[in-house]
């Protein structure tokens, strides 16, 4: 078991968000988590990330507990966080987003870029291009690039293709296929379609509690079933 | 013509002066959200330095200048560890009341070292620069310059470093550094500690264009705020211009219409700039 994730509690001041949460994840596996507009897909994502404390429950992570870590610790066990909203640091270049990654990991920049380009090769001519300047799939992939700098053995990434178009979406989904088995993940994601492409778990989430957990053979088989709970 | 280009020359003093200064201020309010009275303090740390190094012990204005830099590092070390380290993630509010307390702590302090008479430090330079008809002390210029050298370092800093680049991409998003296993406080806290060292240096600058008192760092405490305020809070572009524009409307509004209200005409900017900008709360 790589992740464990028991009975999680969240609080945002005194409202509960999140209810008695559990997952697990083993090495290699792809996960996706699925859910309506605040469910808490996100929150538990956030939680397993080091960015808010539970106030219940336990995080372990290669046998670790991992509740008490600040952020920073927790990236440092080797657990990196893919955000929702495309934030790349506009100000710096592609290089430089990837220097700020390699730094704490000790990583050098030629594996770092080696990274990046090898999972979009486009990416070699924006090496000392404005990271503000890339298209939305391009910060997609910048930041994807820049969580693997480091060989982190979870990664957390959160609505990869919201916002993008069509055909940028269908290259982050490769992507994410060419990673799958090198590394865990956690996807959390509201388009059916990807879903069913990535997944070999997925989890649905419904008002801050885990719902149910089913395979991505129910959710190709029966897609009309799930519809309604996204 | 020759009186305005004599003015603007003036304002370039007072805008190098600010820019020196504000630069530090701007930084911990973007970075940190902290808005850090004792700034004030520091920066007449550094002209009392000056003072002491080059009136009191006679070992001249430049190693009063080096002085009032190596003073300050401490001094700034002491108050992000003990009071400011403490302020992150804090309501504005107690930022405002434990930096305003190190200020008057600092600021008494001074005055029972000291004394509360204005002391007065004279031009290091002592020579006259004169090119046509226009007449400017040397020392106003060297300010000018050194603003200039400065700005072109920050720049470098900024640019170049691996810790300006943190301190850059921690002023967009400080969660994402963080998320990368940067800690990136401590980053700041250099930063905090430079641009602390800047303000002793305007400090030590103004001095000899101004006479000293305990309470010098009250007055160019809201100067500078202004400037952190038009420029943008941690937009170290914004500041460079919002010092330079300020020194300006500081310098024309003392020639051409009366010189005790330079400050006003700085206040009034500001004010205009937070009616036409407010700042989210």
């Amino acid at each position: 078991m790589l992740l464990s994730v028991d009975n999680l509690d969240i609080h945002y001041g005194h409202a509960q968000v999140l209810h008695q949460a559990s997952m697990s994840l083993t090495e290699g596996e792809l996960v996706c988590v699925v859910g309506r507009n605040g469910a808490g897909k996100t929150t538990l994502l956030r939680a397993i990330g080091g960015f808010m404390k539970p106030s219940a429950g336990d995080i372990v992570f290669k046998g670790e507990p991992m509740s008490g870590l600040s952020l920073e610790q927790v990236a440092q066990k080797g657990i990196k966080y893919v955000y929702q909203d495309k934030r790349v640091f506009g100000d710096l270049t592609v290089r430089e987003n990837l220097e700020l990654a390699a730094y704490p990991t000790g990583e050098s920049m030629d594996s770092a870029i080696e990274k990046l380009v090898a999972i979009h090769p486009k990416m070699k001519k924006l090496l000392d291009a404005k990271a503000k300047g890339l298209s939305g799939g391009e910060r997609q992939i910048l930041l994807i690039g820049r969580a693997l700098v480091g060989d982190p053995q979870l990664l957390l990434i959160d609505e990869p293709t919201e916002g993008l178009a069509a055909i940028i979406i269908g290259e982050i989904v490769d992507i994410l296929l060419k990673m799958k088995s090198k590394i865990t993940m956690v996807v959390v994601e509201q388009n059916l379609a990807t879903v069913a492409r990535l997944a070999d778990r997925i989890y649905v989430m419904k008002e801050g509690v885990m719902a149910r957990e089913i395979t991505q053979r129910e959710i190709i088989e029966n897609p009309s079933n799930y519809e309604e709970e996204l | 013509m020759i009186n305005l280009i004599q003015s603007l020359l003036y304002g370039l003093t007072i805008g190098g002066v600010l820019y020196i200064i504000s630069v530090g201020l701007s930084l911990t309010f973007g970075a940190m959200g902290i808005v850090n009275f004792s700034h004030g303090l520091v920066y007449a740390v550094g002209a009392y330095a000056v003072y002491t190094v080059a009136k009191l012990l006679g070992a001249g204005y430049l190693l009063g200048l080096v002085a009032a830099i190596v003073v300050s590092i401490p001094l700034s070390y002491l108050i992000e560890r003990l009071v400011i380290r403490r302020l992150y993630g804090q309501a504005i509010d107690y930022a405002i009341i434990a930096t305003y307390a190190v200020l008057l702590i600092g600021a008494d302090s001074l005055r029972w070292v000291y004394g509360a008479s204005p002391l007065p430090i004279s031009d290091p330079v002592g020579v006259l620069w004169t090119f046509g008809g226009l007449q400017m002390p040397a020392f106003r210029l060297i300010i000018i310059i050194l603003s200039g050298l400065i700005f072109i370092g920050l720049n470098l800093f900024f640019k170049k470093t691996l810790v300006g680049k943190i301190v850059v991409a921690g002023l967009q998003d400080r969660e994402a550094v963080r998320s990368l296993g940067i800690k990136v406080e401590r980053h700041f806290a250099i930063v905090f500690v430079i641009g602390s060292a800047l303000a002793a240096l305007g400090g030590a600058l103004y001095a000899p264009l101004s006479t000293l008192d305990p309470y010098m760092g009250f007055e160019i405490l809201i100067l500078c705020f202004a400037v952190v305020i038009v420029g943008g809070m941690g937009n170290l572009t914004g500041t460079t211009i919002a010092a330079f524009a300020l020194g300006m409307v500081h310098s024309l509004t003392a020639v051409y219409i009366v010189s005790s209200a330079a400050d006003a005409a700085v206040y009034v900017v500001m004010a205009a700039v937070l009616i036409f900008r407010p700042i989210e709360a």
